[in-house]
């Protein structure tokens, strides 16, 4: 791999001194994200602070052919920012600001090192909306938000952050600065590059600039929980949902596992007893939130629900979406190695999936809950384990190997919105078969034709 | 394993990067190093051998964190990070590597007929008292810097016993690289002061806290909650109750969850005026603002802002760091806010204290 001292001395050249690491201790901390068991070290980090610098960056880096792993704060859980073959980690937190909100247009201009709590309380500011809310919000950043396309709690009625993508800024490995979209719904001028480029993990170009979709806020909400004997009994209770004709925001699951450690860490007054428990929201005109809501309740009852709470003032909401909320630290405290994953089925088929999983998770004997997405499919199977225990770190590989498959096999797709990363890539052929993955690489060279960025993650 | 760190508790980190926008080091660098994250897999680094001891820069991340432990109610593994800190210090500030000036407080603060003697010329509160009901810890730095504020305390609560050869609860040695004296030191005037000890230091009540164990400590305005005190009296400005805010002391807030009662004890006797960020370090840190002025100045620079915005008459602190740290940043700014103890300002409402006129207007 050829990194070397002369390398790093174009690099401090380009974004100065101050801006760049090469110390171990500098470059330990970047040897990692939010995915357990991934950790590979870079060379170097670099702080660039433009669109030019970032330019100057990688062109360098295609001369010389050294890898290049943009990173905003390394909150995914998918080892898309673990430099797996080393080089150069290209952190982008100092492109962190709002540059621009329209209340006209329904549109925001931000550098990607932006947080999505940031934007989303500056748009309410305004009384808009930023609509994609990923669990990690507070933390991960827009740029990394668009290069994964994540989910998140509102992902049934308003779709994810594909959906509010409407331009890019981005740099091409080779130092070209294109812009993408723009700040109009409708056009199609050519192939539509915003949504290659969204999701792509950072393997065709980086982001240095998003223009994004607002809504206006809704001007009411509400919530409610429904208990279950069984998760099957509860994923029947989505279905007549959904027929029923409302498309509720929020449609979350916790399976008994999950509830049971909710209530063991945060003691929410959960009903313990129940085998699944289904959490319900809308928003809107108050009056239609309160209409749907109370159809939503009359499924989960006609579906045999055991109990049905439901929140009327946004205090007792926020309660029951803290249950949902918890779900990790509830099951990260049962043991120090959290692996939490991700696979989607169609919704129809998600109690069955829930049913494979238990078994997978019997068959290695491990302690694998569930919770997640009822509305999307989209499930959050979380293994807790030992990680000195190395013969149950190998059966948990196994294990959600067996559950990738499952979901497949099932209609349904290895990740829903955490993304492939380095961690998902074996999957990746079994999803997409060869013809797609050959396709995937020749998209991958026309950007990348030295193959530097994000080496090991898609288009490898 | 080298045995430097507390394997389960460094093992409870799940790297969900939680903490980043918490920590206000993060804030300043957008770098992950300077993260309480990236810390912790720098502490992982050094456990297992591939980091050095002399690494320059977990020498300088050990020394740049605060200590404000801001990382720990967010965290949702619940990672004891104020403990990691403390065994990474041990570990790294050794020798040489400890500042000097660091080493010079430790000697001073450990020598209690010093502190006897220096808080005697200052005229800290003094009350005989029964030391087996509640005793008044004077604290090393406050009973030589602000001895007024002892003195309001035991105004306010004349059974508070307040004997002078208590020492110094070790919180400065635990957070300096020497946690073992730290302890000691705790646990020596746990027995000095053997019922329940009332602080008037957000940073000594956590420390003695994990020590003694927190039933035994009770910081001031937890003390007055649970005794149901409402001061009688009112601070007033100007014809006007005055406006007073509070900056909330660290170790107090994200160690021991006391953030409620001072600003209800606030609210019993002036307008309560909530500050942004108040919840957020103000940069004093202990020593910190010795040792590393101009990064303390940092995170202090965007309080003063919202002090000047918010138009108050007062900020109350309830730790002597912090108030220290207000009062020079609000001084450098020609401010006429003050800023003064929680104690201070509880006595003047007693006292039904009344400004005529705010320093400035004409």
């Amino acid at each position: 791999m050829p990194f070397t001292a002369e390398f790093a001395d174009e690099l401090a050249r380009i974004v100065g001194h101050q801006h760049l690491r090469l110390g171990p201790g500098e470059l330990a901390p970047y040897s990692r994200d939010a995915t357990p068991l991934f950790s590979a070290e870079p060379d170097a980090v670099v702080f660039p602070g433009d669109a030019e610098e970032v330019s100057a960056v990688l062109k360098l880096a295609t001369e010389h052919s050294v890898p290049v792993v943009p990173r905003g704060a390394g909150s995914n859980l998918c080892a898309g920012t673990v430099p797996v073959d080393g080089g150069v980690v290209l952190v982008l937190t100092r492109l962190n600001r709002i540059l621009e909100i329209s209340d006209g247009e329904l549109l925001a201009r931000v550098e990607p090192g932006v947080t999505t709590n940031t934007l989303s309380e500056a748009a309410e500011k305004r009384g808009l909306r930023y609509v994609p809310d990923p669990g990690s919000r507070m933390v991960s950043t827009v740029g990394g938000n668009i290069a994964t396309c994540a989910g998140g709690l509102r992902g049934l009625k308003y779709g994810v952050t594909r959906n509010y993508v409407l331009g890019l800024e981005a740099v091409l490995p080779t130092g070209e600065i294109i812009r993408t979209g723009g700040r109009l719904w409708k056009d199609v001028a050519g192939y539509d590059l915003t949504r290659l480029l969204t999701g792509s993990e950072g393997t065709l170009a980086v982001l240095t600039e998003a223009t994004v979709a607002l809504v206006p806020a809704p001007s009411g909400g509400g919530t409610g929980v429904a208990y279950f004997t069984s998760l099957e009994a509860a994923c029947g209770a989505v279905a007549a949902i959904i027929e029923s004709g409302v498309l509720p925001a929020t449609l979350e699951f916790l399976d008994r596992k999950c509830v049971r450690a909710v209530e063991e860490f945060a003691r929410l007054g959960l009903r313990t007893d129940a085998g699944a428990l289904l959490l319900f929201g809308d928003d809107g005109p108050a009056e239609a939130v309160a209409e749907n809501i109370d159809r939503i309740g009359k499924a989960c009852v006609a579906e045999g629900a055991l109990e049905v709470t439901l929140a009327d003032d946004i205090t007792s909401a926020e309660a029951l979406l803290a249950a949902r909320r918890c779900s990790l630290p509830a099951l990260s405290r049962l043991g120090s190695l959290t692996i939490l994953e991700d696979a989607t089925v169609p919704r129809p088929r998600l109690a069955e999936m829930v049913g494979r999983i238990d078994d997978i998770a019997e068959r290695h004997e491990l302690r694998i809950a569930t919770f997640g997405h009822a509305g999307d499919g989209n499930l959050h199977p979380t293994c807790v384990l030992d990680p000195g225990d190395t013969g149950a770190v190998e059966r948990a590989h196994k294990a959600f190997g067996e559950i990738f498959t499952a979901a497949i096999e099932l209609g349904g797709t290895i990740t829903g919105e955490h993304g492939v990363g380095a961690a998902k890539l074996p999957y990746l052929l079994d999803r997409l078969g060869p013809e797609q993955v050959a396709l995937l690489r020749r998209i991958k060279a026309a950007f990348d034709p030295a193959s530097i960025l994000n080496p090991g993650k898609l288009g490898s | 394993m080298s045995g430097v760190f507390d394997a389960e508790k460094l093992g409870r980190c799940i790297s969900c990067g939680f903490c980043l926008p918490a920590c206000p080091t993060y804030a300043l660098t957008g770098d992950e190093a300077a993260s309480p994250r990236g810390r912790i897999t720098l502490m992982r680094a050094l456990e297992e051998g591939r980091l050095d001891v002399t690494d320059p820069a977990s020498l300088e991340q050990s020394s740049f964190c605060l200590g404000c432990r801001a990382c720990e109610p967010v965290c949702p593994a619940g990672v004891e990070y104020g403990t990691l800190l403390e065994q990474w210090r041990d570990h790294q500030w050794q020798g040489a590597a400890r500042p000097v000036l660091a080493r010079w407080l430790m000697a001073l603060v450990s020598r209690a007929w010093l502190l006897r003697l220096q808080g005697l010329v200052r005229g800290h509160a003094r009350g005989k008292g029964e030391p087996r009901g509640a005793a008044l810890l004077l604290g090393c730095v406050e009973r030589g810097l602000y001895p007024e504020v002892s003195r309001a305390a035991r105004e306010l609560r004349g059974e508070l016993a307040a004997p002078s050869g208590q020492g110094c609860c070790g919180a400065l040695h635990a957070h300096n690289g020497d946690s073992r004296t730290g302890g000691a030191m705790a646990a020596l005037v746990g027995a000095r002061l053997p019922g329940v000890i009332v602080t008037t230091a957000g940073g000594c009540a956590a420390h003695l806290a994990a020590h003694l164990g927190r039933e035994r400590v009770k910081e001031f305005s937890e003390y007055l909650a649970e005794h149901e005190v409402v001061p009688s009296g009112e601070v007033r400005v100007a014809g006007r109750r005055a406006r007073v805010a509070l900056q909330d002391s660290c170790h107090l807030r994200n160690a021991l969850g006391v953030f409620a009662e001072p600003r209800a004890l606030i609210g019993a006797v002036a307008d309560y005026v909530e500050l942004p960020g108040a919840a957020g370090c103000c940069g004093a840190a202990g020593t910190y603002s010795l040792l590393r002025k101009r990064d303390s100045m940092r995170v202090l620079a965007p309080k003063l802002d919202a002090i000047a915005e918010a138009e108050v008459d007062f900020v109350v602190a309830v730790n002597p760091g912090c108030l220290r740290q207000l009062r020079q940043g609000l001084k450098s700014r020609g401010s006429t806010v003050r800023a003064i103890h929680l104690a201070e300002l509880l006595a003047m409402a007693q006292r039904d204290w009344t400004l005529s006129k705010r320093k400035g207007d004409a």
